[in-house]
């Protein structure tokens, strides 16, 4: 089983898979939803304005909720994360969405997807992470200095115990890397897995409560990974913590 | 590092989503974000001065209210004493006019009485002066055929004399 993206064409050695093609349909979705609400943002809300606003609202009172006034700086982050997370979830979701093909040299006689979730792809999920832990680490270094943000790690404070609990600490950090990274990739690449088995077992019928499950994961996912940045902001920011 | 790629880890793919990504943060946060952080501050500005607005026009209502209970008040207390003053100069007034027509309705009935008294003073005195002139036609019918002219002059001067006596008594 092929975990990775498939390779459709390369630009001056640089590979263009199907998830990289993904990811810049997802990028056009988002700058034209920027341009659209940018250009018609008004006091009295449209449509598109008040979709926006609503999403926009809720994480930042969540994240105020949190992190008080702390959400100036931590919500931006959290609302990226989902809109483009979901954005690129759900647009894997479309019916027939993998079976435009494209053929390569190297493919064979149905050649490969031309689309495909672009969260599907470990690249993407891994970067996100890192961005994720290193914007985390940032903000945290900005808010509570860099005093208080290597203490968090290293202190000489009862010696043995905060040592110890320093390097857990650290520990934790990098684990964050692998678990932002890898339950985003698992959940949908597992959802692409299953779709593609009920397309293949029964084209018709068989295929929509799993449409509507995987709907709910590609939601969730975007939420539980926005809702951890938060959360990893929110105390590393805090200088009580 | 080779389990990693197992998963379709490549360094270039991974630089490209992280750019990517970053790039589309920027965008996001200068383009969407502030654009709609300014009108949602703009609302809650507006809304705010919306409440503070009808809460004021709240407290102008209910000074006015407080103020028109003030002025009606100030205006009964007024109109009472007008009434009372009004009622108090009626009062008089009825009393004086009452004693004036009172006093006048006296003189009217003096005046009369005076009228009366001198009428009948008067009646009184042109029935004597009568009943001497009818007295003495009847003496002087009666005595000319009994006494002579002097014995007449005697008799009539003596019951001329008491007719006028009984008169002025």
């Amino acid at each position: 089983m092929q975990i990775g993206p498939d390779l459709l064409f390369t630009i001056a050695g640089f590979p263009i898979t199907n998830t990289v093609v993904t990811t810049l349909i997802t990028d056009v979705i988002l700058i034209t939803l920027v341009l659209i609400v940018s250009k018609s943002v008004a006091l009295k809300p449209g449509k598109m304005q008040n979709i926006i606003e609503s999403v926009s609202d809720y994480f930042r009172e969540t994240t105020e909720s949190l992190a008080g006034e702390r959400s100036s700086f931590i919500y931006p982050w959290v609302l990226s994360f989902f809109l483009f997370i979901v954005i690129s979830n759900l647009a894997a979701q479309i019916p027939g969405f993998e079976s435009i093909r494209f053929h390569t040299s190297s493919s064979g006689h149905h050649g490969v997807a031309l689309f495909r979730a672009a969260t599907s792809d470990l690249n993407l999920t891994l970067a996100l992470a890192v961005t994720s832990v290193v914007a985390t680490h940032y903000l945290s270094v900005k808010h509570t200095g860099i005093k208080s943000y290597i203490t968090r790690f290293i202190t000489f404070k009862m010696f043995s115990i905060f040592l110890f609990v320093g390097i857990l600490e650290f520990v934790n950090e990098l684990a964050k890397f692998i678990s932002f990274s890898f339950r985003l990739f698992g959940n949908i690449f597992a959802g692409e897995k299953v779709m593609s088995t009920m397309y293949s077992l029964c084209p018709f019928g068989l295929p929509l409560p799993f449409i509507g499950f995987e709907l709910m994961v590609a939601l969730i996912q975007a939420i539980v990974f926005a809702m951890l940045t938060m959360s990893f902001m929110h105390i590393m920011t805090d200088k009580s913590h | 590092m080779e389990i990693i790629q197992k998963f379709g880890f490549e360094t270039k793919l991974f630089l490209f989503q992280l750019i990517n990504f970053l790039i589309i943060v920027f965008i996001l946060k200068k383009f969407l974000f502030k654009p709609l952080k300014r009108i949602l501050d703009e609302r809650k500005r507006r809304i705010e001065q919306s409440l503070q607005d009808a809460e004021n026009a709240k407290a102008a209502l209910e000074n006015a209210d407080a103020e028109r209970k003030k002025i009606l008040a100030v205006a009964k207390v007024g109109a009472d004493k007008l009434m009372a003053s009004v009622k108090v100069s009626a009062d008089e007034t009825k009393e004086k006019t009452l004693a004036e027509a009172k006093f006048r309705s006296q003189q009217i009935i003096e005046e009369a009485k005076n009228k009366a008294s001198a009428e009948f003073e008067n009646m009184n005195k042109q029935i004597g002066k009568m009943s001497v002139d009818v007295s003495n036609k009847i003496l002087s019918k009666v005595l000319s055929e009994l006494f002579t002219e002097e014995e007449k002059q005697k008799i009539m001067s003596r019951a001329m004399e008491m007719i006028d006596e009984k008169i002025t008594n």
